[in-house]
């Protein structure tokens, strides 16, 4: 699949990320205890062949960068091509503080689009909580010959999506904007698998009329114009993350064995940073139930329902119950935490005793001592 | 480019005690305590220690060996001047070239190799230790004594010292006297088989050696005593902390249930840390049925039965109602539902079958001992291996 290059948009948080998102894009959001978002989709190229990608950054992108480095967990650190970190360079005139929407990412680094070698480009969500075998559908694009091919799930999302009609042709013929809710067409994934002149095309059209949304504006001129584009359907399991609803959940449904299990297939493995140290440890007063847990840790109190981050610490007698604890928490003892998010190196006091609700945890913030 | 002290690392040895854990790889590249390699001790004590320049002298099956080490990046030692460097025998012009017939030898066959770097020291390691050590300690040692040859030593009781190289002090401080294994031992300062050696010195003490017909081209046995019989300077860096020879079963079962207690060896230790080369494995997942007791777990696991007392490597997956009790699981090992793995080493991606069971508790008799199954064995549902069995074949369980 030497044909194909990655592009990967990693520019936006959605504000009701909230404090999850205060020093990162949703893409370097953390994920099930080892990843952090854009793994997924990095390796989803990878694994299917893709050998350059290009990663659109634009602010708070200091987690992100420190994360995916020079690209060597995905052997994207190559002498020629490899992984490319986008910041902004070349800004349309029209920009004003943060990106409008995608199309006025893409044209921010124009030139490396332009330059790309391939025939093919492979566009896809970096806050996208999906492992998907990109093969497939990087076949059934050739195969069409559509121009444009748009990355679809047959799961419902959470919250607004954009669906496409499809006619008996196999083509869209309509798209329904910000849906939110099961009904008429498919759902989005927002990656699409487009040659590389089209997209120009859309870029141009886009850019001489002032207009910066990828969907909106650059898909659905392309359609009323006539353009064709194909539907593909990734059948696993997909979320795209836009709030910390949804955030929970997605974590949370890793403790689902099945879920999980189909997440991590042996044959398409989710690379990530290597990171030191020692396996977990579980001491006397440890009682571990349905939880997922990185290594570095030390457990000595109970846990159900949890996804636990390395370098995390929970005291004895402390219970904890539908709780992610990321990188470097310290939970005391005798601490009591139900459907909690702690970010990273929160401190719990001892007897600390926090309840959030079953369906919008409460998220304490990076560093916070409580 | 000249270096200061550069480490040659003997990991050549077969480690024959280990039987069935080294039928296909060489000791150092043993799986031990979880995440690591034996090889990672001596690794990452040479990186935390300042050492960028690592000879590794591999002989006996080192496919294993040569892919794990690699290019030494886990170690932070891939650098640009200097790093790790795998060392096999060698051919060379006009003879027939040979096997490393002991350590001695090993380092005489990579002289040139040294020289390329022209240190002033030069440290020898081994591959079949767990510790931390701070070589630079060893080093400043070294060169404050102006000693031609430093031999790190550990305080031993006086019965253990009839099982180790022991050294013998003068007035001075310096080394007298070494014996081997000594029945009426003097003193107890064991040998701990690290050495720092003046390079130019040594250099002269390996050609020497080599031309003596009787010699048997070790370090313990010839070089050392060579040297004391020369009058020269032999200093002893006494150690103190954590060391443990793995080379037979017990010992390395001893060393994995040391890395369970902290106080004894704490792997948790930012400022020393332990580097391995480990793969990528999503987190743990720990059942609804699980029990974890006093135990370590690594990425990859899946556990649904007991574990107690016990050390699981990634990938190992422990079935419902299963029980693995005081027991070290290597990498990939699979415990079926309601197996039983007692005191007992499994071997990497060995399958214990339904209801099987693995080894026993003490009994107080003169025969038990830990159980070993090694790698890729598939252990029958419902077989029985008993204690201090030591099982190379499916065919055998």
């Amino acid at each position: 699949m030497l044909d194909f290059h990655g592009i990967i948009f990693a520019y936006r948080a959605n504000p009701a990320l909230g404090d999850l998102v205060a020093h990162r894009t949703a893409a370097s959001l953390p994920f099930c205890g080892r990843y952090r978002l854009i793994d997924l989709t990095l390796s989803s190229m990878i694994n299917a062949g893709i050998r350059d990608v290009g990663v659109i950054m634009q602010r708070d992108y200091q987690s992100l960068l420190d994360h995916v480095g020079s690209g060597k967990p995905w052997d994207l650190d190559r002498k020629s091509g490899g992984l490319r970190i986008l910041p902004p360079f070349g800004l349309p005139e029209y920009h004003k503080g943060n990106y409008a929407g995608t199309m006025e990412a893409l044209n921010a680094v124009g030139e490396y689009i332009r330059d790309i070698p391939q025939k093919y480009v492979v566009l896809m969500l970096g806050d996208l909580c999906a492992n998907i075998n990109l093969v497939p559908l990087m076949e059934e694009h050739i195969r069409s010959g559509n121009p444009v091919t748009a990355i679809c799930t047959d799961h419902l999302p959470d919250g607004l999506h954009h669906r496409y009609v499809v006619g008996e042709d196999g083509l869209v013929k309509e798209i329904l904007f910000d849906r939110s809710s099961d009904g008429e067409g498919i759902a989005s994934l927002e990656g699409y698998i487009i040659n590389k002149d089209t997209l120009l095309a859309m870029m141009d059209a886009c850019l001489a009329r002032n207009e910066y949304r990828f969907h909106k504006d650059g898909l659905a001129n392309y359609l009323a114009q006539g353009g064709k584009m194909g539907v593909v359907v990734h059948h696993g399991y997909a979320k795209v993350i836009r709030s910390a609803e949804t955030f929970f959940k997605a974590n949370m449904d890793m403790l689902d064995k099945d879920i999980f299990d189909g997440f991590f297939m042996a044959d398409h493995p989710i690379r990530t940073k290597e990171h030191e140290g020692v396996s977990t440890f579980y001491g006397n007063d440890a009682r571990v139930y349905n939880s997922l847990l990185a290594d570095n840790s030390i457990i000595d109190g109970e846990l159900e329902n949890c996804v636990v981050f390395s370098g995390v610490r929970v005291g004895k007698g402390a219970k904890l119950k539908n709780c992610i604890l990321m990188k470097g928490t310290e939970v005391g003892e005798d601490c009591q935490l139900s459907n909690i998010v702690a970010d990273k190196n929160v401190h719990f006091a001892p007897r600390t005793v926090l309840i959030g609700a079953d369906t919008l945890p409460t998220i304490v913030a990076k560093g916070k001592h409580i | 480019m000249k270096k200061n002290c550069i480490a040659m690392l003997l990991a050549g040895g077969q480690g024959s005690r280990l039987y069935a854990l080294t039928q296909q790889a060489a000791k150092p590249s043993v799986p031990f305590g979880g995440k690591y390699r034996i090889i990672d001790f001596p690794l990452s004590n040479c990186a935390n220690s300042g050492i960028d320049t690592v000879g590794v002298l591999t002989q006996y099956k080192p496919l294993q060996l040569n892919s794990y080490v690699g290019n030494g990046q886990a170690w932070d030692l891939d650098v640009a001047e200097g790093g790790v460097y795998i060392l096999p025998p060698y051919q060379t012009a006009g003879e027939k070239g040979s096997w490393f017939s002991g350590t001695a030898n090993a380092i005489y066959q990579n002289i040139s190799f040294i020289d390329q770097y022209n240190p002033d020291s030069v440290l020898i390691l081994s591959g079949d230790h767990i510790y931390k050590m701070n070589y630079a300690d060893m080093l400043r040692e070294h060169n404050e004594h102006g000693a031609a040859a430093t031999i790190a030593v550990l305080t031993v009781t006086m019965e253990e010292a009839t099982r180790f190289g022991i050294m013998n002090l003068g007035e001075d401080g310096y080394v007298c006297e070494f014996e081997e294994k000594p029945k009426q031992p003097k003193s107890n300062l064991a040998s701990m088989g690290i050495y720092i050696f003046d390079w130019q010195k040594l250099r002269q003490y390996l050609i020497e050696d080599e031309a003596d017909p009787n010699s048997s081209k070790d370090f313990g046995k010839n070089i050392i005593p060579k040297m004391l019989a020369a009058g020269e300077k032999l200093w002893p860096y006494r150690f103190q902390g954590y060391w443990r020879d793995v080379g037979t079963i017990k010992s390395l079962w001893d060393a994995n249930m040391d890395m369970l207690s902290p106080e004894l060896l704490n792997l948790f230790d930012p400022d020393w840390p332990i580097s391995s080369r480990s793969p990528v494995c999503p987190p743990s997942y720990v059942g609804d049925m699980a029990e974890l007791d006093h135990s370590m777990v690594t990425e990859g696991c899946c556990v649904n039965g007991r574990v107690e007392n016990s050390v699981l490597s990634p990938n190992v997956n422990v079935g419902k109602g299963a029980s693995v009790l005081h027991s070290v699981l290597m990498p990939g090992a699979v415990i079926e539902n309601g197996a039983v793995v007692e005191y007992a080493i499994i071997g990497e991606h060995t399958v214990v079958g339904c209801g099987a069971h693995v080894g026993s508790a003490p009994d107080g008799s003169k025969d038990w001992g830990i159980a070993t199954v090694g790698p890729d064995v598939n252990v029958r549902p419902g077989a029985t291996v008993a204690a201090n069995a030591m099982i190379y074949t499916s065919e055998e369980v």
